[in-house]
């Protein structure tokens, strides 16, 4: 087996689609991959941190994407997530970065969505975030937890 | 309590035939049916007692106290859950109940609605004070609890550190009744009268404090003919109780939250929805939202599995109750106050998480495990059918993994087989290399094995 390198090393790898405007399923890419982590022993406050940007970044393509698709990676010092999204982009990326600012329609926010925490409180839960929008063609999130009892020893 | 968890529901190998409706029910995936035998695994079970309702042999029962538990005390006390007054209908008084007990062998009834009123103000003052994380989730179920600190360690934090109002109820009668009659606090004998396994569990093994404060419990199933009997006998004079009408709604899911001050509240009941609400909970959702109230059972306490009357009965009957009693409470708001300072609602020891799945040492080997497994679930037909003794497919996957189990216990794969025994390895014919046992069980269906 070959060592060197071994820290990026991709162990598990796994794709997931979204589709916009879906609130029945809403939540439950979320779900699915807390399970698979959990399954793979990741420790709870890890895959809770996670879990958080992953919620959030699911529920952003259904109230305002057409579809993404969200890849997980795993390797042995970090999980990592790619939402690559096909919809209207973020105009004002530093805008949306600010806590409190929302675009949700009060619909949405009655429902519990869009209380303008979205990319804020993604970021607060991801030891690694960015974001790549093209106004018009779509919106990139990539953000990363790290994974700090494996590897040592 | 670190010593080895005691459960308080029980199989009874006679009736017991080995059909697979427990270990479908079970919410934790707890039981298996193997060998024509029915095994429990310790450290999954919650006793919610979902088990005891699914089984249609009577096989499955609650461990609950004897009558003769009862000599083994000075004096004793029943303090009956509120889901009692939903037993008998709107036109029989808690009064009358309350009196009956006392013919049917107790030396005195203690009412536990009020504690419920009680700890209901102090849930309010604890959510003022309190900080994250939210949502804070009520403490009343005991199997709630337990599928927390199973399945849910990181929603540990967010249950409330405030004790139950049964046992809450337990300590002070035991402080009062030996003051009035100069015994000793062991002389003198506690029991709930419960609607369900959950709460027997919780008084055999108690989580939040070292000991319970209960001396054990009666399921309202058993003492339910003879208390019955006394109800009819005894007159309707309904003096001499006094009971709050809105401790009497912790019956019914919804009850707890309905007395807050905070609108900003969810009631859930039932397993399904239960674990819903708490997989998103995980996920940060409802992080808006002051107050969860949980039950395992559906609609609450009125549906546990050792009550008598149906749930929607006993809902119209609680309904009915409380409102013959009127809005009279016998709760003092300075009284709730100087307790909550005293920290007399306090749990006593903290709540630890309890997984069931150990974190992986090694995350390649994880990784290896879980692939093989999504494997071996794909050569299983899913269909969740459970009659190779595993609730799901899923978990006979896993039982396989761990040696515990032969893809070969699969009826669907056995036939397979069976139409094409020639089926090597190289087909879609499931490997049973990591087996580890099973080699003999291929070949043919043992005689008398068709159901």
């Amino acid at each position: 087996m070959n060592d060197s390198g071994a820290q990026g090393e991709v162990l598990y790898r796994e794709s997931y689609g979204i589709t916009g405007n879906d609130f029945e399923h809403g939540g439950d890419v979320a779900t699915r991959v807390k399970s698979v982590l959990k399954e793979l022993g990741i420790d709870s406050a890890t895959v809770r941190r996670l879990s958080i940007a992953n919620f959030e970044a699911e529920m952003n393509v259904i109230m305002y994407a057409e579809r993404a698709t969200l890849d997980l990676t795993v390797s042995r010092d970090e999980i990592r997530v790619a939402v690559t999204d096909r919809g209207p982009g973020i105009p004002d990326v530093e805008q949306a970065m600010q806590e409190g600012f929302s675009t949700a329609t009060s619909q949405m926010r009655s429902r519990g969505f869009g209380a303008g925490m979205g990319l804020p409180n993604m970021k607060r839960n991801t030891d690694r975030f960015e974001v790549e929008s093209v106004p018009g063609r779509g919106t990139t999130l990539r953000y990363a937890v790290r994974l700090v009892s494996a590897g040592a020893a | 309590m670190n010593d080895a968890i005691v459960h308080s529901v029980e199989f009874d190998r006679e009736r017991c035939i080995a059909c697979v409706a427990c270990c479908k029910a079970c919410p934790t995936q707890a039981i298996r049916v193997r060998e024509r035998q029915v095994a429990l695994d310790p450290d999954r079970c919650i006793d919610c007692g979902e088990c005891i309702r699914a089984c249609p042999y009577d096989a499955v029962s609650a461990r609950t106290s004897s009558p003769s538990d009862l000599k083994k005390f000075k004096y004793t006390v029943a303090i009956p859950s509120t889901t009692l007054f939903s037993q008998f209908g709107g036109e029989v008084h808690p009064s009358q109940i309350a009196h009956a007990l006392t013919r049917i062998g107790f030396d005195r009834v203690h009412d536990v609605s009020w504690m419920c009123e009680m700890v209901g103000r102090a849930v309010d003052t604890y959510l003022s004070e309190c900080r994250e994380p939210w949502p804070k989730i009520s403490v009343t179920c005991p199997a709630v609890i337990r599928l927390i600190q199973i399945r849910y360690p990181d929603l540990v934090p967010h249950l409330l550190p405030i004790e139950s109002p049964r046992e809450l109820a337990a300590k002070l009668v035991r402080r009062r009744v030996s003051q009035e009659l100069g015994l000793k606090a062991q002389d003198i004998g506690i029991f709930y009268l419960t609607p369900c396994s959950a709460i027997m569990h919780s008084i055999l093994w108690p989580v939040g404090l070292d000991e319970s404060h209960l001396d054990g419990a009666f399921s309202v199933a058993e003492i339910y003919g003879p208390l019955r009997k006394a109800i009819e006998e005894g007159d309707r004079d309904a003096a001499g109780f006094e009971f709050s009408p809105k401790g009497l709604q912790w019956a019914m899911a919804g009850g707890e939250t309905a007395m807050m001050r905070t609108r900003n509240t969810l009631a859930i009941s039932g397993t399904q929805d239960v674990t819903y609400v708490f997989d998103r909970i995980e996920s940060g959702k409802f992080r808006g939202v002051d107050f969860i109230e949980a039950y395992i059972c559906p609609d609450g306490c009125v549906s546990g599995p050792l009550l008598v009357e149906g749930r929607y009965a006993a809902k119209r009957t609680i309904r009915e109750v409380v409102s013959r009693l009127g809005a009279r409470t016998p709760v003092q708001e300075e009284k709730v106050r100087s307790l909550w300072h005293e920290h007399f609602f306090d749990m006593e020891e903290e709540v630890k998480a309890r997984p069931v799945r150990a974190p992986a040492r090694d995350l390649r080997e994880a990784v290896r495990l879980k692939q093989e497994k999504d494997r071996l679930v794909a050569s299983l037909p899913r269909k969740d059918c459970a009659a190779c003794g595993a609730p799901t497919c899923q978990a006979l996957a896993e039982d396989v993994l761990h040696g515990a189990a032969s893809t070969d216990d699969c009826v669907f794969v056995r036939l397979e087989r069976l139409a094409s025994p020639s089926a090597g390895p190289g087909e879609e014919a499931p490997s049973s290399s990591g087996a580890g046992e099973g080699g003999g069980r291929a070949t043919p269906p043992r005689p008398g094995e068709g159901t």
